[in-house]
């Protein structure tokens, strides 16, 4: 059987505003309500899919948060088999993706997956390198902006983006790792009452993070929200009066 | 004196003439009853059990009013003209022929002026069928309404009902001819048909053998009749009074089933023939094709593919495929004609199509059971999934942060109090429209500033309210309902209240109809708090606005909860003379919003409900303002004057604003 294991992660809720920590160093959580990443839905969606298509395993495994446990019954809801919640992390500190990526490699390991999906970046990972360090760790090929995905024997098929609306069918064998941009189809509704099935029936593994690796890690020295520029200055009036006072204003900076 | 003589001119060589007719007639009513055994022994057989035994007075009255009077049907002047002609002078006749029976066998009564009135009571019967005929004849063949379906069993059904009663006046016209006797006069039709005969010069002899001939094939005919009711239209004399006996009477139109289990608490979602319940079966063999339901739908007359009438006849002839052995009672409901995700998604739960039902066929159950599978099948389209999964997480459909509910509030000269917090005699349940759509906060803000003038002690829940869930549970997404009524009680509980008063009816129907309250307190619309504050002298109009203006009854407080008279009486107690669409009160055209149909696509559209309804309201003589009393109706018919070009001559009021106008 094809084993599929789905990294998600939950990230910051931008319909709620955002608010700094009195520390000035981090988000308040007090404030912060937390969404699964949209990427690693699709990625979900994505593995539910080769699951319905090919047949699969798919296990989703995600860093212990608030309101963890609902995404994960919500992906048995749609087909995921296996949930593993990453506990033992701090709750203030965000692991860097290094430390986790170490942490998930060593768990994934043991599941000896064919194929690894997850989102290609997240709102608060713009960098996108959790997939490929896990990918490095584990010692397989990474692609990273997909948006399809099919199996055929030992090999992977999928579609990656390139800027300029360009897309490249790519070949890739197996075992590997994938960084997923959407899914073939747009994640499904999963109904309120499967979900609440789920919560009764489906089990939740709760598999220890262990001592994180902080070596090389970066400090935040200050967090903060884009402070207000100065407003610009609207030049108005006719085309003439315009070109006066911009002439005047390229003067006063020296410019002519 | 007059006396009813059994058999007159039926000679009496071959037996009693009564052995005949007996045979005849128990034979043909045997015949017709093992068919109709036959066919409505599948409605139990394929259909789900549901118990509809309860209350029988209830639903002995309902058989009389509905089956009897026929109220439903003489809600239209020409058809129920029409059908009461017709069934009312077929009660009467057949109920002569029981008479003339009890007469015959057991008590001797029909003689004298008592067998005279008896005479005229069939003759005007008869008078009055054929009126019936004439209307059905001109209404069927020569003005042809859109709604009718032409079949071949409706002028079979006609033809032999016109036999039946020409061959019972002929007879009875020729026995007048021969005997004239002294009560002839009693029965005119009968006796002007008789004095045509004698004027033929036929003799005593001719007209005898005559009767008898004409007699046989009357006799022949009413068991052709009898035998073919269950293929021809009439069929409907027996399905369309049990569907009435069986009608739903422990809910309101306002409550929905919660989603059916099995033995073992799994539950149900109907997507297969047998799927559906006995009762549900039955409606599909009920229906008269009368398209009344078709006509009153909003949706069939924006365009969509939806048809009530043809949503019910789906269901007849999966059945049909199922009696003809064709398929088995798994049969898929959908993808057939009449039946298809398309059809169901058009649906506004308006309850026009309930309404007109003249056998009390219940369609909106049906809709939202077959929606509920294709919500848990996660066939939804983009806009609702995106509707859906916002109002799990955030309570709403709008995708807000629940934290900002209550930001319509920001600019009131008083703040509104926080009902989580302080005991209030009234909790407003604002409801996601009036709370976020931007368009809507003005309004939202003036409906506070009228309760604080009034003097009402209110407040608000502010992040604690969720939507009340009343278009989820009838879009099918029953888990997300329940979830949201959970949350909803448990703020509720949380404060300190008399009453609940919402602006919102569909908000209105569910904390009224459906919401588990652990203790009832009164739910009030706004129009009823305002008319209820006018009357006790709360609120009084210093600037009466003498606008002439009409009013749009939204379905869920109208046809659902039959608030017709308050928003009235506050519109003409600001001095505003009120002039009715033709469609008002029960039979509104619905906005075209409700049912969760404000979150899907709108998909191909001919003609808009609410367009069609301002169009409606534009024709009245010199009315200048559209009134309405539903957030939803706010933003559906703001739409609808700009699109149809009536932005300048039609305004779009709430109630409110009258209020905030005329004080």
């Amino acid at each position: 059987m094809t084993e599929i294991v789905v990294i998600a992660r939950l990230v910051p809720d931008l319909v709620e505003e955002l608010e700094i920590a009195p520390s000035g160093k981090a988000l308040d959580r007090s404030w912060l309500r937390l969404i699964i990443n949209e990427f690693d839905n699709h990625a979900i969606e994505q593995a539910i899919i080769i699951k319905e298509r090919s047949g699969a395993k798919v296990t989703v495994i995600s860093p212990d948060a608030e309101g963890v446990e609902d995404m994960l019954y919500s992906s048995a809801a749609k087909g995921a088999d296996r949930l593993i919640k990453l506990t033992g992390l701090d709750e203030e500190k965000k692991p860097t993706n290094k430390s986790l990526a170490q942490s998930l490699a060593g768990l994934i390991k043991e599941i000896n997956p064919d194929l690894i999906l997850t989102g290609v970046q997240a709102n608060d990972d713009l960098t996108g390198d959790l997939g490929p360090q896990v990918a490095d760790l584990l010692d397989m090929p990474y692609v990273g902006y997909i948006s399809g995905v099919s199996l055929e024997g030992s090999t992977a098929k999928a579609l990656k983006e390139y800027p300029g609306g360009l897309l490249a069918e790519m070949e890739i064998s197996l075992p590997a790792a994938l960084g997923i941009q959407a899914s073939e189809e747009p994640p499904r509704y999963v109904a309120i009452s499967k979900v609440r099935q789920m919560m009764s029936t489906a089990n939740i593994e709760e598999i220890s993070a262990g001592e994180l690796d902080t070596e090389g890690e970066f400090t935040i020295e200050r967090m903060y929200l884009p402070e207000a520029a100065e407003k610009a200055e609207m030049l108005e009036g006719s085309e003439e009066e315009i070109a006066a006072q911009l002439t005047s204003v390229l003067e006063d900076l020296g410019l002519l | 004196m007059p006396e009813y003589v059994e058999y007159w001119g039926i000679p009496h060589q071959w037996g009693s003439p009564s052995i005949l007719v007996y045979s005849v007639m128990f034979l043909a009513a045997g015949i017709l009853l093992v068919r109709f055994f036959l066919k409505a022994r599948l409605w139990w057989k394929a259909g789900r059990s549901e118990s509809r035994w309860d209350r029988i007075p209830t639903r002995i009255w309902y058989l009389i009013k509905y089956g009897i009077i026929q109220a439903r049907v003489l809600r239209q002047s020409y058809p129920g003209v029409m059908h009461v002609a017709i069934a009312w002078s077929f009660f009467i006749l057949f109920l002569g022929t029981a008479l003339a029976t009890i007469h015959s066998h057991f008590f001797r009564f029909l003689s004298g002026s008592v067998f005279s009135f008896y005479k005229l009571a069939l003759d005007l019967a008869t008078i009055l069928f054929l009126v019936g005929a004439v209307l059905a004849i001109y209404r069927r063949y020569v003005t042809k309404p859109e709604r009718l379906t032409y079949q071949p069993q409706f002028t079979w059904t006609l033809v032999l009902l016109v036999l039946i009663v020409l061959g019972g006046i002929t007879t009875e016209s020729l026995r007048l001819a021969v005997e004239q006797p002294v009560n002839a006069a009693w029965s005119p039709a009968g006796w002007l048909l008789a004095r045509g005969f004698l004027a033929t010069g036929a003799s005593t002899e001719v007209l005898t053998n005559l009767h008898l001939y004409v007699w046989l094939v009357h006799l022949l005919i009413v068991a052709t009749t009898i035998l073919t009711l269950p293929v021809g239209s009439l069929f409907h004399v027996l399905t369309g009074p049990l569907n009435i006996f069986f009608a739903e009477l422990e809910r309101p139109t306002g409550t929905l089933p919660p989603t059916p289990t099995t033995a073992d608490g799994a539950p149900i979602y109907v997507s297969k023939l047998n799927q559906l319940t006995w009762k549900q079966i039955l409606n599909g063999d009920a229906c008269t094709e009368c398209g009344r339901c078709q006509d009153a739908c909003p949706a069939h007359g924006a365009g969509y593919i939806l048809n009530p009438k043809e949503l019910i006849l789906g269901i007849r002839s999966l059945m049909d495929r199922v009696k003809s052995g064709q398929a088995g009672y798994d049969l898929p409901l959908l993808d057939n004609p009449g039946l298809s995700q398309e059809a169901l998604w058009a649906c506004t739960t308006c309850g026009a199509c309930i309404t007109e039902c003249p056998v009390l066929i219940e369609h909106i159950d049906t809709i939202v059971e077959l929606r509920r599978d294709l919500v848990i099948e996660g066939s939804i389209d983009g806009e609702l999934q995106d509707a859906l999964t916002n109002l799990g997480r955030y309570g709403n459909s709008f995708g807000q942060s629940p934290r900002k509910r209550a930001q319509w509030t920001e600019g009131l000269e008083q703040p509104v109090k926080d009902a989580t917090r302080e005991k209030v005699e009234y909790l407003w349940y604002v409801g996601d429209y009036a709370s976020y759509y931007p368009s809507l906060a003005e309004l939202t803000r003036k409906t506070a500033a009228v309760f604080q003038k009034a003097g009402i002690d209110f407040g608000v829940m502010f992040k604690g309210e969720n939507n009340a869930g009343n278009d989820v549970r009838r879009v099918g997404e029953e888990g997300l309902f329940e979830m949201l009524v959970e949350k909803n009680i448990k703020a509720m509980e949380r404060c300190d209240y008399q009453a609940i008063v919402t602006t919102d009816p569909h908000t209105y129907n569910t904390l009224l109809n459906e919401y588990p309250f652990p203790e009832k307190r009164p739910i009030l619309h706004y129009s009823e708090l305002l008319a209820q504050l006018i009357e006790e002298g709360r609120i009084q109009f210093s600037n009466p606005l003498n606008f002439r203006v009409t009013y749009h009854d939204p379905c869920y407080l109208g046809r659902y909860n039959g608030i017709y008279e308050q928003p009235r009486k506050v519109i003409q107690a600001t001095g505003c003379e009120l002039v009715e669409m033709p469609r008002t009160r029960d039979r509104a055209l619905c906005c075209g919003a409700g049912g969760g149909r404000i979150w899907m696509d709108e998909g191909n559209v001919k003609e808009r409900a609410s367009e069609s309804r301002i169009r409606e309201a534009a024709e009245l003589d010199k009315v200048d303002y559209f009134i309405i009393a539903c957030p939803k109706d706010y933003t559906m018919f703001q739409d609808a004057v700009k699109t149809t070009g009536f932005e300048e001559s039609l305004k779009v009021l709430d109630l409110i604003d009258l209020v905030d106008k005329a004080i």
